[in-house]
């Protein structure tokens, strides 16, 4: 084992398109190596492993973990098989790193949670925008009390169907994300519910979901069934959250609002900006004169910052993805609690269940 | 004979199935993976074409297509997507493919539509005659992934090949080029932020007009003496591309451009391929040294195994290049190309 030596041995197993963001960002990392990568079909595996110069790549788990001995394994395989790899991982003395969503349904995330637990090991989930540099600033600003109390959140997240993710679902009809209890939605509503639950700490808020089909059908199987568009309504006592997923309004976006009681925050996690709307100081029609003036100076500084953060090499894609491994390693390394609290994995998961099962009820009209 | 078409409802496949047709192959299967796909064929071809829903990425569906087949035409690929996706759709379809052939009693034969790509030209000498003897690609991961991925789909046909005893001929095409496809190759130049970036210079292009392509694999699949031979696919007298682009200018429109001439290719890819390291990959190096002497450096192609095969061009390279620009001209919706 590495870790004694400050430095974790990290291995892949599942060589889809997401593995390749966690090899590019572990490799960047200077406490890690990726040392194996592992796919049930071999030529997926050789694959990353020749396009990243991996020394050894499998395409069975556990010889895997017999002879690699990793410190820490990344799971991106498809989530129907999270719960039996990630215990397969920690039963081999790893601690997992498990892409979102965690798990299946709620009765797994607890059984997993439980098990790492039992284990003394460690577990977090791909939560990556809860660390991008977008949220860190966010959290900053919060800090600094320039949002009083959070009263409403609104997420909004776009989905490409002609992008290389949704072609390549929907060019199949048994793509594991159809098999999913919540299928499209499942695989990304993630993004969204971490962000809002954040600010709702209740530990059961009221759930409203409407899902349904908005495209034609075409192919005449259960892909023309797969429901496209979200909206959930989030309630707890103090605060409320509305969450948006849309895979035809244009452009894609990806964005959050955050109504508090002195001002509101507009985060745009495509453009990579913050800008805080402040109540105005001046009367009358001077008053409504200003604010055009005010925002556009929020962008503008927004953009030269992120001028200089490209100026340094600090404007990565998966930034959020790396803060997040750095923390979980450190984590692991400094034997401290995991950046994301267990209790959080549970509630979202809570949250995550009650939309699918709505959805699923009625709540989708097609 | 039935012959089995993958990837028969692309740009390829369907210019295949119309020169199979042309060669009196009554019987063709044509693996397609919607069955709204089928539309796309000649509606006065389609009564005679049988029509198979599947995906090679099952491997009932990939031991289905092969049923009662005595030639399989392997042209599906993935030209697009994330490298995942395109090594799924194009080396693990094809093992799906190819562990179902080797099951097979007798064993078909197998044509095989590779690329030039295979090929690992970046340490010839600038000029060298690219044959089917030329080297391969020893190192397919410097490459772009399409090239790497047609690189491990050809290796896993010959290694089937050899262990199974599977009567294959593997096509190398060049740039396949037609109404219908794409308007520039990279040997040409890229499109960037708006701009062209116009690199190929005097590189002599390795165009294929689409039916002569087809006409190709179509000769090998009837062909017994094709058995186990290897044969670039390039047209006659094919163009450089400082002529295409003039041509396209002259004849489609006048797109801005900037020209990068080779030089200058190997300082910017130095610079390109620095500054994504640097950065930890913030920007992609779309450009290294490697890709710029395997794409821009400028060699020779040769047709001559094919035409010893006994084909012949159907469309001469001008017709091809005047039918191409004249829908590339009638098909232009600004900005599309």
């Amino acid at each position: 084992m590495t870790k004694s030596a400050g430095r974790l041995k990290a291995a892949i197993v599942g060589c889809g398109k997401i593995a390749d963001g966690h090899v590019e960002e572990i490799q960047k990392l200077d406490n890690a190596t990726v040392a194996a990568v592992c796919d049930r079909e071999m030529l997926m595996a050789e694959q990353l492993a020749a396009r990243y110069g991996i020394a050894a790549h499998y395409d069975d788990f556990g010889h895997m973990l017999r002879e690699i001995r990793p410190d820490v394994v990344h799971i991106t395989t498809p989530p129907q098989s999270h719960l039996a790899l990630a215990k397969q991982a920690i039963e081999a003395g790893c601690h997992a790193y498990v892409e979102k969503p965690f798990t299946v349904d709620l009765r797994e995330a607890k059984e997993l949670i439980a098990f790492a637990e039992s284990a003394n090991r460690k577990v977090t989930v791909g939560h990556s925008f809860a660390y991008d540099p977008i949220s860190v600033g966010m959290r900053r600003l919060i800090g600094k009390g320039v949002l009083g109390e959070p009263v409403h959140v609104e997420c909004y997240l776009g989905y490409n169907l002609s992008g290389p993710f949704g072609l390549a679902l929907l060019g199949d009809p048994g793509h594991w994300v159809h098999q999913l209890p919540g299928k499209l939605f499942q695989n990304n509503l993630d993004h969204i519910l971490h962000k809002i639950m954040e600010f709702i700490p209740d530990e059961n808020p009221y759930v409203h979901a409407l899902g349904f089909v908005r495209r034609d059908g075409r192919f005449g199987d259960g892909r023309d069934d797969m429901p496209d568009e979200l909206r959930v309504l989030i309630a707890g006592r103090k605060t409320t959250g509305y969450a948006t997923f849309s895979s035809h309004a244009m452009p894609v976006r990806h964005f959050m609002r955050l109504y508090g009681t002195k001002n509101t925050l507009s985060l745009d996690y495509v453009a990579r900006t913050i800008a805080l709307d402040q109540a105005e100081k001046y009367p009358s029609a001077i008053g409504r004169l200003l604010p055009a003036f005010a925002s556009s100076k929020e962008y503008f500084r927004e953009g030269v910052r992120n001028v200089f953060r490209f100026a340094r090499s600090d404007f990565q894609f998966f930034a959020g993805m790396q803060e997040l491994f750095r923390r979980f390693y450190r984590s692991i390394l400094e034997d401290t609690p995991p950046p994301i609290p267990y209790a959080e994995i549970i509630r979202i998961g809570a949250v995550m269940d009650e939309v699918i099962s709505q959805v699923e009820k009625g709540g989708s009209r097609t | 004979m039935k012959v089995l078409v993958t990837g028969s409802n692309g740009f390829l496949g369907r210019a295949l199935v119309g020169r199979l047709l042309a060669h009196g192959v009554a019987d063709i299967r044509c693996l397609i993976r919607q069955d709204s796909y089928r539309t796309r064929f000649d509606p006065a071809d389609r009564q005679a074409l049988d029509f198979m829903v599947g995906n090679l990425l099952s491997r009932d569906d990939a031991k289905r297509s092969i049923e009662g087949v005595d030639v399989i035409c392997h042209l599906a690929a993935s030209l697009k997507g994330s490298p995942a996706d395109m090594f799924l759709n194009t080396v693990v379809a094809s093992n799906n493919l190819l562990g179902a052939i080797a099951r097979c009693s007798p064993v078909p034969k197998t044509v095989l539509v590779s690329s030039m790509g295979v090929y690992g030209v970046a340490d010839l000498p600038a000029g060298s005659l690219i044959d089917e003897n030329a080297p391969v690609e020893p190192h397919p991961e410097k490459r772009d992934v399409y090239s790497h991925a047609k690189w491990r789909q050809e290796k896993l046909f010959r290694d089937f090949a050899e262990r199974h005893s599977i009567p294959l001929t593997v096509l190398r095409p060049g740039v396949i080029y037609g109404p219908g496809g794409s308007p520039f190759s990279a040997r040409v130049g890229l499109s960037l932020f708006g701009l062209f970036l116009y690199m190929g210079g005097s590189s002599e292009l390795p165009l294929t007009y689409v039916e002569n392509c087809a006409e190709a694999i179509a000769l090998a699949s009837l062909s017994d003496d094709a058995t186990g031979r290897t044969y670039n696919v390039v047209d006659d007298n094919p163009p450089t591309a400082k002529q295409y682009f003039r041509r396209y200018r002259k004849e489609v429109r006048a797109i801005p451009y900037v020209r990068i001439p080779y030089a200058g290719m190997v300082l910017v890819s130095r610079l390109v391929q620095g500054y994504n390291r640097r950065s930890h990959g913030q920007l992609p190096a779309v450009f290294t040294p490697y890709k710029t002497r395997s794409i821009w450096k400028g060699f020779h192609f040769t047709n001559s195994e094919l035409k010893r095969m006994g084909w012949r061009q159907i469309v001469s390279s001008e017709e091809g290049l005047a039918r191409t620009l004249a829908y590339l001209k009638d098909n232009f919706q600004g900005g599309a190309h």
